[in-house]
């Protein structure tokens, strides 16, 4: 019964004005809806904040697992990197090792060459003395054939074997001649060969190493031997590439995964704007109840406090979000016309 | 080096945003409100694409869009609204300012990202 409530109020002027208690039942009204819709978008912005806050937590839980995965694949790299470190000393030292063999039994090969080329000098020695004995003998081949054309008949056997000798000393002058040659040509390319292997960077007809000697053998030991550390090194380096690879891919994925835990703070942005509105919704019902107790007090007239009412149709007007709307209809019992437009749209 | 002016009053959006922006390879420019942004433009910032909140102080985004459609070589420079507006009359209203396109936060980075590789192809 708001008419019993009509009563006479006394303004501060001192003029009696009437106050109708149906006035401010109206002016009343629409507080109640109105706050209906203010706690159902704290409840929105409580829900979107929690819903936001648990997306965040979600993505820095992936973030830290992601973060463990990652310090043990790095933990791995940087073992793998130890043994590689470790290896490639020891393949360091080994090629050392076996270039050192190598050089050493090319000298030592070098040396058994030279020995055999000095050998071969000292023969000149005993061609000298097989020349010698040449001459010697076609002296005494000369002087026995003098001896034999003194001796006359008797001594005519003697002389044709005098002539058989010296045809002998002179065949052994040329044979031991020949070998003398042979000999000098030989050392002289010999001695080229070993001052001088550039030839061998130039020659076209390089030949294989097929034959079964003690150098194709030594050589193929530590080829093989060679090829052997290549191949392990070559392991070891995949190795290292890949536990590599495997650290970019999880840093990849960290890095997707931060960037998503910093798309969800744009939750912040959204709460901020909708606490504004409840922040204007608020007012209004604050400027609704100071306008209220004005005119029970008799200093607002009965026309300007129905002028500037609240209306929660109002209210709708003011909310910009599509969730603002639905919430804003679902309280009221209105229809919803929010929720058609495209979240991305390119004009 | 793309160049992505950011116009946000929102400091946490403007960080958030420029993060994901730098991670992808762009060069980001920011602005406070649409009103800074200008003053950048005309100081020389040209930017391959600017993406604009709506509501702002100073000057709103949709101001800011169709002025800066003004500014020197901007004329077809992609301009995308990213706000938390969903209405379609504010859609139309910064259709005719000359933006290129409309996003409501939140977007994710990807579909950012693919928004971005879209009206700039070449990239």
């Amino acid at each position: 019964m708001p008419s019993l409530l009509r009563r006479a109020a006394t303004a501060p002027t001192g003029e009696t004005k009437q106050v109708s208690g149906d006035v401010v039942a109206d002016a009343l009204a629409p507080i109640p809806p109105y706050c209906d819709v203010i706690d159902a978008h704290v409840r929105d912005v409580i829900e979107q904040t929690g819903d936001a806050a648990q997306a965040i937590v979600e993505q820095l839980l992936k973030v830290d697992q992601l973060a463990e995965v990652m310090a043990g694949d790095v933990s791995q790299l940087a073992g793998t990197l130890t043994r590689t470190e470790h290896e490639l000393t020891r393949v360091s030292s080994s090629n050392e090792e076996l270039l050192g063999k190598l050089i050493s039994y090319f000298l030592y090969r070098d040396h058994q060459i030279r020995a055999l080329v000095d050998q071969m000098r000292e023969l000149n020695q005993h061609v000298a003395q097989i020349e010698e004995v040449s001459r010697a003998t076609n002296i005494l081949a000369l002087n026995a054939m003098i001896e034999a054309v003194r001796a006359g008949d008797a001594g005519e056997g003697f002389s044709v074997v005098a002539d058989e000798v010296r045809k002998l000393a002179h065949r052994s002058a040329e044979a031991a001649q020949g070998i003398g040659s042979s000999i000098a040509d030989l050392t002289a390319k010999l001695d080229a060969v070993l001052s001088d292997d550039s030839q061998f960077d130039r020659a076209e007809d390089v030949p294989e190493m097929n034959q079964d000697t003690a150098m194709t053998r030594r050589l193929g030991g530590i080829a093989d031997a060679q090829r052997e550390m290549s191949e392990m090194v070559g392991g070891v380096l995949k190795d290292t590439v890949s536990a590599a690879d495997q650290v970019q891919r999880s840093s990849n994925a960290l890095s997707v995964e931060t960037t998503g835990a910093v798309g969800h703070i744009q939750f912040q942005d959204i709460s901020r704007q909708m606490l504004e509105h409840v922040g204007h919704a608020v007012a209004d019902v604050r400027r609704q109840a100071e306008s209220t107790s004005a005119y029970a007090h008799g200093d607002l007239t009965e026309e300007a406090l129905r002028q500037n009412s609240i209306n929660v149709e109002d209210l709708r007007t003011q909310h910009v979000m599509s969730r603002q709307r639905a919430t804003h209809a679902a309280q009221t019992g209105t229809k919803d016309a929010a929720g058609t437009e495209p979240l991305i749209e390119l004009f | 080096m793309t160049t992505v002016m950011l116009v946000d009053d929102s400091a946490t959006m403007l960080m958030s945003l420029k993060s994901i922006l730098t991670k992808a390879g762009y060069q980001v420019e920011t602005a406070g409100h649409g009103k800074e942004a200008l003053e950048k433009l005309s100081k020389g910032v040209k930017p391959n694409l600017i993406i604009s909140d709506v509501n702002m102080p100073q000057m709103d985004g949709i101001t800011f869009a169709r002025e800066a459609r003004k500014a020197p070589g901007m004329r077809f420079t992609p301009i995308l609204m990213l706000t938390t507006e969903s209405e379609q009359t504010k859609r139309t209203e910064a259709k005719n300012a000359g933006a290129t396109g409309w996003l409501v936060k939140p977007v994710g980075p990807e579909q950012l990202l693919g928004v971005i590789k879209q009206v700039l192809p070449g990239a």
